[in-house]
């Protein structure tokens, strides 16, 4: 057998025999299926047009019904002569051909209440008093001294109630102006109405608008064509595979996977395209049959190079989407999975393309940056006729960008092997050690959602000890301890109860303070990022030592309780949880950061993350929490009693932070001479 | 003597399992294959011999050791590998909805098999496999046997030298078990290398020239049956496959 060339043309026309040869057979097996051709293809060809028929046929008929239904209304108060001529001259001035009724009763209010009536007027002669009433529409609450008041009491929950009570108020309004221009008029004051009648004089050409509201829709449509379309192919195209065992009798072939998946995403792409193409010719048709409407005025008029360029605009948008469906279905491993996630993937994805709906937001902003949203972007200003071309190139190469990305995901989605072989890495068990290592992350980002709901919900509502008492012992202990028995572990173990050498004690009182010094540096340094209002850090420093809680009270919820429970659970469970997936030094990183995020203000999310890679530092070269634990009390009790005195560490000098974060240092390196390692750490052979 | 088509030099694979950690499904095997010869991979299920055999296949990267197919790198030249062998197993399966002749056209051009010969090779597979009368009905209308067939015809599409069948006799009744050792017969005259591993003392006894045992992931012996026959003094493949077996798991 010869040597074939790796590169070069022989390759490229190797490469092409099998993408035409994977195309021809997805296609052929595609048209095949009569089932998904009738459900993605030829339903939606009726049921789209038919929904926006019958949708349009039930609002015209219910127009027509409320046109053609009678207003039963009744006339209260000392000014009702006035009131049945101004309904008389609204109903004569009407054109809606709604029918004013008048219906003799006793109790209006009762009567609208039990539905005799739909609305009643309470007429006011000047200077009366309003009546004490719950559903009343204000007319001219201003005038109520000087002049008649009409109050229109209707429900909003019946139909003709509601458009009655519009109707009248229009007119009322209308006959209200009327009237005062005829009496400045006639007293000669015609210069105090002030202005004229306002014109509308819209600049923009009828194509321009209907270019507009083309454009805010166009993408989302498309999408949404495209989304529902390509996602019944890419359903079948990997996680089909995978589930029939087609998949690894293609991957034993001699075609490259990035041959495989460039075939499978041109079949996504072009089935998407179609169905896009098809919706939207369909839509046409029926417009021009006149089966749908447009509105008045609005003219469908799009040049042919217009049409052309949206054309290119929507290519790299559909190859990234239709790299999405791909995408997805690799990641799936079976047919019901990979549905599974096409739901969300549809509600994500169509959020970009809302873009153009965003007031003031213009592809001459970061939102070229963005994929989707620019091609939406891009598409809504050509139809206005805007183009702005480095800016519409730039969105084209973005998406572009995005989905070679998204594509060259999925090739690595086939280079994964669980993904692609069944039975690797499959395991009945549900718990265990093992399991626990994959999970306790995930774990943490939901006891975080709990912390953070928690917090933003009773924050400055409840005692503050309670709310600690919460936090530590039933979100923090409580969630590890849910943990330790799911998992089936020791809680010994993972809370890393283990003796520690009499020297690390002195060492952890030097460190403490040094620690605290140091954190306020980097404190500092962030600040220079992200700058802090000084009241911001006085009001935090008040509302966490309020002056009501007594010292020792402070020390125990402030110091003592976070110290231990804290620690057993970032130092203890967090960390035993990854001690075999990290490396130390990103082991302490990632502890330290997790830390960081659950002190969720977010000017102390860089300090405490700082603390946290430092405890995480210290129980890894001690194996044991309980020095971690006493730094930690050490720590915040140094910061009660700062607050306590008044004394403010953000007033140091550098040199101040220099000297801490140097005995810091050298508290690390004695540590790391006296040494008892944290057991079972990744080392840096694995 | 002929040359030497397929060698694994210390091939290892280890997985993560949830329930049992890191896992050493292959555990640092060496053999070598030569054409005209059917080499056999004999061992109970979770032996190792399909991993073993989706590393030959590219399926699976080794984690340590390597491999050569027609003295071509598995995990350098996978591509390359891939063309060179055809690959058989009782989990791969057709595509239902193409015609018996469509799919040995299908994975005729996806190996490469040249363009303009490929109507030709079709021809001569369905006749040789004398699936004629079938020839046009989809895959999802045949027989088990029938679909026995096509999926051999398609394994051979591309006329590889080296063809690994995996457990290829799982699931069929005994008249199209033998049709498949027959058929794998044939295929040793033709002078191609043919890997087979199974859980079936008898099968190995029938077809293989070499059998290699595979037990937790290693290979414990690799021989003629002669060989190993003699080596064990034990006559029957079963007492010669306990010998080893046992001997592994007592540590000696």
């Amino acid at each position: 057998m010869g040597r074939v060339p790796r590169n070069g043309v022989a390759a490229a026309r190797r490469s092409t025999e099998v993408i035409k040869a994977i195309c021809r057979a997805e296609f052929t097996m595609l048209l095949r299926d009569r089932r998904t051709i009738v459900v993605s293809i030829v339903l939606p060809l009726f049921i789209t047009p038919l929904l926006m028929f019958g949708s349009r046929w039930v609002q015209e008929r219910r127009e027509r019904r409320l046109a053609t239904m009678d207003v039963r209304y009744a006339v209260t108060g000392s000014a009702h002569e006035l009131a049945h001529d101004l309904i008389a001259r609204a109903a004569a001035a009407d054109t809606a051909g709604l029918l004013l009724l008048q219906t003799a009763t006793s109790d209006p209010a009762q009567s609208l209440a039990e539905g005799e009536l739909d609305l009643f007027v309470e007429a006011l002669s000047p200077g009366e008093a309003w009546r004490d009433t719950t559903e009343r529409d204000e007319i001219s609450r201003g005038d109520t001294a000087a002049v008649p008041t009409l109050i229109l009491h209707f429900r909003e929950d019946r139909d003709t109630s509601e458009r009655g009570a519009r109707m009248l108020r229009r007119h009322f309004d209308e006959l209200r102006r009327a009237h005062r221009v005829e009496m400045l008029e006639s007293r000669g004051l015609a210069e105090m109405i002030g202005f004229g009648v306002v014109e509308r004089h819209d600049l923009a050409g009828a194509r321009q608008v209907a270019g507009l509201h083309i454009g805010r829709y166009l993408v989302l449509f498309v999408m949404l064509f495209m989304l529902s379309g390509g996602s019944v192919v890419a359903v079948d195209t990997l996680a089909g595979e995978k589930e029939r065992g087609t998949l690894e009798t293609l991957l034993t072939t001699a075609a490259s996977r990035a041959d495989i998946v460039a075939a499978k995403h041109l079949v996504i792409l072009a089935v998407a395209l179609i169905i896009a193409v098809i919706q939207s010719l369909n839509f046409l048709a029926y417009v021009a049959l006149k089966l749908i409407p447009l509105p008045q005025g609005f003219v469908l008029d799009v040049p042919p190079e217009v049409t052309a360029l949206i054309f290119v605009l929507l290519i790299p948008l559909a190859a990234l989407v239709s790299g999405v469906l791909l995408l997805t279905s690799g990641y799936a491993r079976s047919y019901k999975e990979a549905q599974l996630y096409f739901f969300p993937v549809l509600l994500i994805g169509i959020v970009p393309a809302v873009a153009p709906f965003l007031p003031g937001l213009s592809l001459r902003s970061a939102a070229v940056l963005v994929p989707i949203a620019n091609i939406a972007l891009a598409i809504k200003e050509v139809l206005v006729g805007r183009y702005d071309w480095p800016f519409i190139v730039a969105a084209w190469a973005v998406t572009a960008a995005a989905a070679w990305y998204v594509r060259r995901l999925a090739e690595r989605v086939l280079s994964t092997e669980r993904l692609i072989v069944p039975t690797v890495g499959e395991s009945g068990q549900r718990s265990g050690e093992a399991v626990f290592t994959r999970r306790v992350l995930p774990a943490f980002a939901i006891m975080w959602a709990v912390f953070f709901i928690f917090a933003s919900n009773v924050e400055g509502r409840m005692d503050l000890r309670i709310e600690l008492l919460v936090n530590l012992v039933v979100i923090f202990f409580g969630g590890s301890l849910l943990l330790i028995r799911m998992h089936r572990l020791s809680a010994r173990r993972v809370f890393a109860f283990r003796p520690v050498r009499a020297w690390v004690w002195p060492l952890v009182a030097i460190g403490a303070p040094a620690g605290l010094l140091a954190a306020a540096g980097v404190f500092r340094l962030a600040s220079l990022v992200l700058p802090v209002p000084k009241e911001m850090l006085e009001a935090f420093g008040k509302g966490l030592m309020p002056e009501e809680i007594p010292f020792w009270q402070l020390v125990l919820f402030i110091a003592v309780l976070p110290g231990v429970f804290e620690e057993l659970t970032f130092r203890g469970t967090l960390l035993y949880g990854l001690r075999k997936s990290l490396h130390p030094v990103p082991l302490v990183l990632v502890v330290g950061a997790v830390f960081g995020l659950f002190h969720v203000a977010l000017f102390r999310i860089v300090p405490t993350a700082f603390i946290g890679i430092v405890l995480s530092g210290v129980t890894l070269l001690t194996g044991s929490v309980f020095p971690a634990m006493l730094w930690h009390a050490l720590n915040n009790g140094l910061s009660i009693a700062l607050g306590h005195f008044e004394l403010d560490l953000a007033e140091l000098t550098t040199l101040h932070y220099a000297g801490a974060a140097l005995i810091l240092l050298a508290v690390f390196a004695a540590l790391w001479r006296i040494r008892t390692p944290y057991p079972e750490l990744r080392t840096s052979r694995e | 003597m002929s040359e030497i088509t397929v060698e694994a030099r210390g091939l290892t694979k280890m997985f993560y399992d949830e329930s049992r950690g890191e896992v050493r499904a292959v555990d640092g095997i060496d053999f070598q294959c030569r054409s005209g010869e059917i080499f056999g991979l004999l061992g109970a299920n979770g032996a190792g011999k399909t991993t073993t055999l989706r590393m030959l296949a590219t399926i699976l990267k080794p984690t340590s050791g390597s491999a050569t197919v027609m003295g071509r790198e598995v995990g350098e030249e996978p591509e390359q590998v891939r063309r060179s062998l055809g690959f058989y197993s009782s989990s791969t399966a057709l595509y239902p909805r193409l015609t018996a002749r469509e799919t040995i056209e299908f994975f005729a051009r996806v190996n490469g098999y040249a363009p303009d010969e490929v109507p030709g090779r079709v021809r001569e597979l369905v006749a040789r496999f004398g699936i004629e009368e079938y020839a046009d009905a989809r895959v999802e209308k045949l027989s088990q046997g029938m679909k026995q067939k096509v999926s051999i015809a398609r394994t051979v599409a591309h006329d590889p030298p080296v063809l690994i069948f995996d457990e290829p006799t799982v699931g069929l009744d005994v008249l199209n078990a033998l049709d498949m050792q027959r058929v794998i017969g044939e295929f040793r005259t033709q002078g191609k290398t043919i890997i087979f591993s199974t859980h079936i003392m008898s099968e190995a006894e029938r077809l293989c020239d070499r059998i290699a045992i595979i037990h937790g992931g290693a290979l414990l012996a690799c021989d003629t049956l002669e060989g190993l026959r003699t080596a064990t003094g034990k006559r029957y493949l079963e007492d010669i496959f306990v010998y080893f077996a046992t001997d592994r798991e007592d540590g000696t």
